[in-house]
C-alpha cells in the first residue's frame, strides 16, 4: 500500500471518528419529524390562512366598491336633476 | 478511504438488495441497518469532497435523511450503492456551490476565508498532504475521485455524470496527475 492510499485510508477513518454516537437515530427522527402528519397540518394551517386573508381582502374590497358605487350614482343622480332644473328655467 | 469487510462484493449484493427492499416496504431496523452500514463510507466520501471535517456530519445527516425519504421511489434496490453515492455526491455539490454563492452576496474578510481545520483534524503528514492536494482539484474532480476510492466503476460513474465512459477516463486521468502533481508530503 503506498503513502497516498494510506492517506485515502486516513481521510475516510477521520471522517468517521467525527460522526458522534447515535447518528443513525438521529438521522431516523430528523427524517420521520419531515414527513410527520404535524408538518403537512402546518402546511394545511398556512393554506387555510392565506385562503382566509384572501377571502378578508376580496370582501372588504367587493363592499367598499359597492359603497362608492351608490356614492357616484347618488352624485350623478344630483347633477342630473339640476341639470334638468336648469333647463326647465331656461 | 474504506475497509475491505465494509465493501459490499458482488456476492452480498442479494442480501443488500433484500436489506433495501425491507427498508422500503417500511422496517425500521432495517432502514438503520443501512445508515450504520454506510455511514462511515458516506463520512469519508463528504470529507474528501468538502475539506472540511467539521461540515462532515451535517452533511452525512442530509444525506441519510434524503435517502430514508427518497429509498421508496429506488426501483433498482440492487443499485442501492450507486444510487446512494450519487445521491451524496450531488448534495456535496450542491452545498459547495451554495457556499460559493453566499460568499458572493456575503464577502468574507480574508483572515476568515480559509479557516483551519479544528484542533486535531489533520492528525498526519500523508493526509495533510492529501487534503491539500485535494483542495487544488475542483470540486467535481474530487467527486470523481472519491467516487473512484468508493468501488465505483467507470461505467456507474458514467452514468452519475451523464456522459460517456470515455468522457470518464479522460477526466479521472486529468484529475489523477493533477493530485499527483499536489501531492508531496514533504513539501508542507
Amino acid at each position: 500500500m503506498n503513502t497516498e492510499d494510506t492517506a485515502w485510508n486516513e481521510l475516510g477513518a477521520h471522517a468517521a471518528s467525527r460522526l458522534s454516537p447515535g447518528f443513525a437515530d438521529r438521522v431516523l427522527l430528523e427524517a420521520r419529524a419531515s414527513s410527520s402528519p404535524l408538518l403537512v397540518a402546518h402546511f394545511a394551517m398556512c393554506a387555510a390562512t392565506a385562503g382566509l386573508c384572501l377571502a378578508a381582502v376580496a370582501l372588504y374590497r367587493s363592499g367598499t366598491s359597492a359603497a362608492d358605487e351608490a356614492r357616484n350614482l347618488a352624485g350623478w343622480s344630483e347633477i342630473a336633476a339640476q341639470t334638468q332644473e336648469l333647463d326647465q328655467g331656461l | 478511504m474504506q475497509s475491505n469487510d465494509t465493501r459490499m462484493d458482488e456476492s452480498s449484493t442479494t442480501t443488500l438488495g433484500d436489506q433495501v427492499r425491507r427498508a422500503q416496504a417500511g422496517d425500521e431496523a432495517a432502514m438503520r441497518q443501512l445508515i450504520v452500514s454506510y455511514q462511515n463510507r458516506v463520512a469519508g466520501f463528504v470529507y474528501a469532497i468538502t475539506g472540511r471535517s467539521d461540515s462532515v456530519e451535517d452533511l452525512a445527516q442530509v444525506i441519510f435523511v434524503k435517502m430514508v425519504r427518497a429509498l421508496p421511489r429506488l426501483n433498482a434496490p440492487e443499485q442501492f450503492e450507486s444510487w446512494l453515492f450519487r445521491l451524496a455526491r450531488n448534495t456535496c455539490i450542491d452545498h459547495l456551490r451554495r457556499q460559493k454563492l453566499r460568499r458572493i452576496f456575503t464577502p468574507f474578510a480574508p483572515e476568515h476565508e480559509n479557516v483551519p481545520e479544528p484542533d486535531g483534524a489533520v492528525d498526519s503528514e500523508e493526509l495533510d498532504a492529501l487534503r491539500f492536494a485535494l483542495a487544488q482539484l475542483r470540486p467535481k474532480d474530487r467527486a470523481l475521485l472519491a467516487l473512484v476510492q468508493e468501488g465505483r466503476s467507470h461505467a456507474e460513474i458514467a452514468e452519475t455524470l451523464r456522459t460517456s465512459v470515455a468522457a470518464v477516463k479522460a477526466r479521472l486521468h486529468r484529475a489523477r496527475e493533477h493530485l499527483r502533481q499536489h501531492y508531496t508530503t514533504d513539501e508542507h
